[in-house]
């Protein structure tokens, strides 16, 4: 061997060594979640599903033979932190990708935010429509289903069980629920409803009782509620105690009865039924294995968020590695009408509106005595449930 | 003349213009010193090209004008707002709707922010200033609360989504203009609004107006005795108070793009006493360094640990406890002279 080969070979090593190095970086994924305050629950949840898929490709060598790394940031569910904490993981800490964001407000704000910076984000919570129809951004991906996916799945569901049903609506009192009343008023009315009446009550109504003549004279036979929390409460144990759940279908909003009220409601539940893009009940394989997994590593059933953030572990490493980096330009293309697996099934990235499409499912609560369960009744494709592409920006 | 008389009864050893420009008080050297720190830390930041400390900074700087606000009112008068930031959020949708719907215009937004918060702070000032102490305390309270809910429920303000796509623009001053979106400039100009708005208050807060609410604060009663209307004067400080919020409101959608329901709530307005306080109450300057102070402190502790809040929260506590003045108001004992004004005793 000759001196300049020696020292060729020495170069070599050296370089491919520098090459080993830069390609063992780890791949940096911020994530900008509620981890105190009222929404520090769905942050918990976003914050173990987005742990327990990270560790799982982790073990399986990484995204482009690279590690992943999570960087988190509590964002207090209030835009004006979730946006400085962004601009902190996306110029400081130099993330490739960034996700976490629940209230629509911060999801927005935090999208305008990473086109500004040349970044892409995503959200795995948040069900405003506006993020993928008037208010699209190029840079903002959704991989959970939104408001209008979940009150499609739900009148079709409705429209299959109880055909030309007569609906009553009962929301609160401000935007949001008024808002999800009328999507949904829209959606039933297309697929064969009949509308009787709607009222409004106050938020923190403490008596709905001064509601239920209007909602006996008009004598529906299905009632449809966009409440949440205590409201929740105190409407359906009111109800149950006027008898007026008898011969009434309750249907409502995925938020109105969850994992942190349905306790509170007790019997009163039972038979609720509701739209959403996950049960941790589904019995497929590859859902059964992960409800195992994550109760395995945190004692507790996953709920819609912390699938949907699980899921998109699986989105970014199927699209950084179509596109072979995590540069902007060629991840948006690859992210673009990418298909993937995740335990809900598979999910696919609609390129025009940057709005995942997949199958919806109406669940009933089955609250017996014997511990809550969230059964499904039914099973919407995607296709029916996704509504048209609204986005007009790209 | 009874504002003279006013004058010199409350500070005999301060008689005319010649002597404070001459002497200036320790405070105001304090302020100058923070004015060359944080030009310090622009041109070190400006060197390692890091735009996302300018863009905090900047940030810290917009909330030390609501502080300022705060400060105006409990600190000179006497009065607790509890409800400030509905004029910082109200001067930041009317300027983000303006940058937005109308014209680019930073001096556009500035104007119709100032005009929007002189309306609003007349209008709350009347009816805020129609109780004394913890009443006026829960009717700030209450009306920032009406505001916020308000916008809140309101479609066309964006509702609790808020308002997206207010646009980077290009300030013009004569032949020169400056860029929003260079944080290095937009931070100077921020700065050089919060030093104009410290020197123009602490010039006011000297005069005879100033003098006016310290009686105020001192001994309400006593004033008309002197043949002053206390409640005018309250009501110009609490209208002034709703300006300088607005303004400060202003300049938030051009750092940010965007604006929120979130600016008017409780939180925004906590936040602004408590800055106030730990800064230290009557100084003027101490809400501009309490700002900073707790601005970096928040983005520091906060990705460390989510219990931030425990933390903000026991630096409150101690600093009530230890230090009664707050910041400023220590610095300025261990400085030693002068400290007999009152002014930084709440």
């Amino acid at each position: 061997m000759t001196k300049t080969t020696l020292l060729g070979t020495a170069a070599l090593v050296l370089l491919g060594l520098g090459g080993v190095a830069s390609a063992a970086d780890p791949i940096r994924i911020g994530v900008v979640t509620p981890l105190s305050g009222t929404y520090a629950p769905i942050g918990q949840q976003v914050r173990w599903g987005l742990e327990l898929a990270t560790k799982e490709v982790n073990a399986a060598g990484g995204i482009l033979g690279r590690q992943v790394e999570l960087l988190f940031e509590d964002e207090e569910a209030n835009p004006a932190v979730a946006t400085q904490k962004a601009e902190k993981l996306f110029q400081v800490n130099k993330v490739d990708f960034l996700t976490g964001t629940v209230n629509s407000g911060s999801t927005l704000a935090v999208g305008q935010l990473a086109e500004r910076n040349g970044r892409l984000i995503a959200t795995t919570v948040s069900f405003s429509d506006a993020i993928t129809t008037d208010k699209c951004s190029p840079n903002v991906f959704r991989v959970n289903a939104r408001a209008g996916q979940q009150s499609a799945a739900l009148a079709e569901w409705l429209a299959k069980d109880k055909p030309k049903a007569k609906v009553y609506y009962l929301g609160p009192d401000y935007e949001m629920g008024r808002s999800t009343v009328a999507a949904f008023k829209q959606a039933a009315e297309k697929t064969g409803a009949q509308s009787t009446g709607e009222v409004f009550a106050p938020l923190g109504s403490k008596d709905y009782s001064q509601y239920f003549g209007q909602l006996r004279a008009a004598r529906p036979s299905v009632l449809y509620t966009s409440t949440a929390g205590n409201d929740t409460v105190r409407l359906l144990t009111q109800m149950s105690e006027y008898g007026l759940l008898r011969n009434l279908t309750i249907v409502g909003a995925s938020g109105t009865v969850t994992a942190q009220n349905i306790g509170a409601i007790g019997k009163a539940a039972d038979g609720f039924v509701t739209g959403v893009g996950y049960s941790a009940e589904l019995a497929t394989p590859e859902n059964q294995a992960f409800v195992a997994a994550f109760r395995k590593a945190y004692d507790t059933a996953p709920d819609l968020y912390g699938a949907d953030s699980y899921g998109l572990i699986g989105f970014f490493k199927a699209a950084v590695e179509k596109a072979g980096s995590t540069d902007t330009d060629p991840l948006r293309k690859a992210m673009e009408g990418l298909s993937w697996s995740t335990p809900q099934g598979t999910k696919t990235m609609r390129a025009g509106d940057h709005q995942a499409i997949q199958d919806m499912y109406a669940v009933r609560i089955a609250a017996d005595g014997s511990g809550n369960r969230f059964d499904v009744v039914g099973t919407v494709p995607g296709d029916a449930a996704i509504g048209s592409d609204q986005c007009t920006r790209f | 003349m009874p504002e003279a008389t006013l004058r010199t009864l409350s500070d005999p050893g301060r008689a005319g213009p010649v002597s404070r420009l001459s002497r200036l008080a320790p405070v105001h050297w304090l302020a100058l010193a923070f004015l060359a720190v944080a030009l310090g830390f622009a041109a070190v930041a400006w060197a390692t090209g890091n735009g996302f400390y300018l863009r905090l900074a900047t940030e810290a700087l917009i909330f030390a004008g609501l502080a300022m606000s705060v400060d105006l009112l409990l600190g000179y008068t006497g009065l607790l707002s509890l409800g400030q930031a509905l004029y910082f959020g109200l001067g930041a949708y009317v300027s983000a709707l303006v940058l937005r719907d109308v014209a680019p215009s930073f001096w556009l937004a500035m104007a119709a922010a100032l005009l929007a918060g002189g309306v609003a702070g007349l209008i709350g000032g009347v009816i805020a200033n129609r109780v004394k102490g913890v009443y006026f305390a829960l009717i700030t309270f209450g009306l920032a609360q009406v505001a916020a809910k308000t916008v809140y429920n309101t479609r066309a303000l964006g509702a609790s989504d808020g308002l997206i796509g207010i646009p980077q623009i290009s300030i013009g001053f004569g032949p020169l203009s400056l860029d929003t979106a260079d944080p290095l400039s937009f931070f100077l100009l921020v700065l050089a609004l919060t030093v104009a708005a410290y020197a123009g208050l602490a010039y006011l807060m000297d005069a005879p107006f100033g003098r006016t609410l310290a009686a105020i604060r001192a001994n309400e009663k006593r004033v008309p005795f002197l043949g002053f209307n206390a409640w005018r004067y309250k009501l110009a400080v609490y209208v002034l108070a709703a300006c300088v919020a607005a303004l400060a409101g202003a300049l938030y959608p051009m750092l940010r793009g965007f604006v929120s329901p979130e600016l008017m709530f409780f939180e925004t307005s906590g936040n602004a006493v408590i800055t106030v306080i730990v800064g230290g109450v009557g100084t003027l300057v101490g809400p501009v360094v309490g700002s900073l102070l707790l601005t970096a402190l928040r983005s520091v502790v906060g990705s460390w640990t989510e219990h931030h809040l425990i933390v903000v929260g026991v630096i409150f506590m101690l600093s009530v406890i230890f230090l009664r003045k707050g910041l400023v108001g220590a610095l300025l004992a261990r400085l030693g002279r002068r400290t007999g004004q009152g002014r930084t005793t709440p």
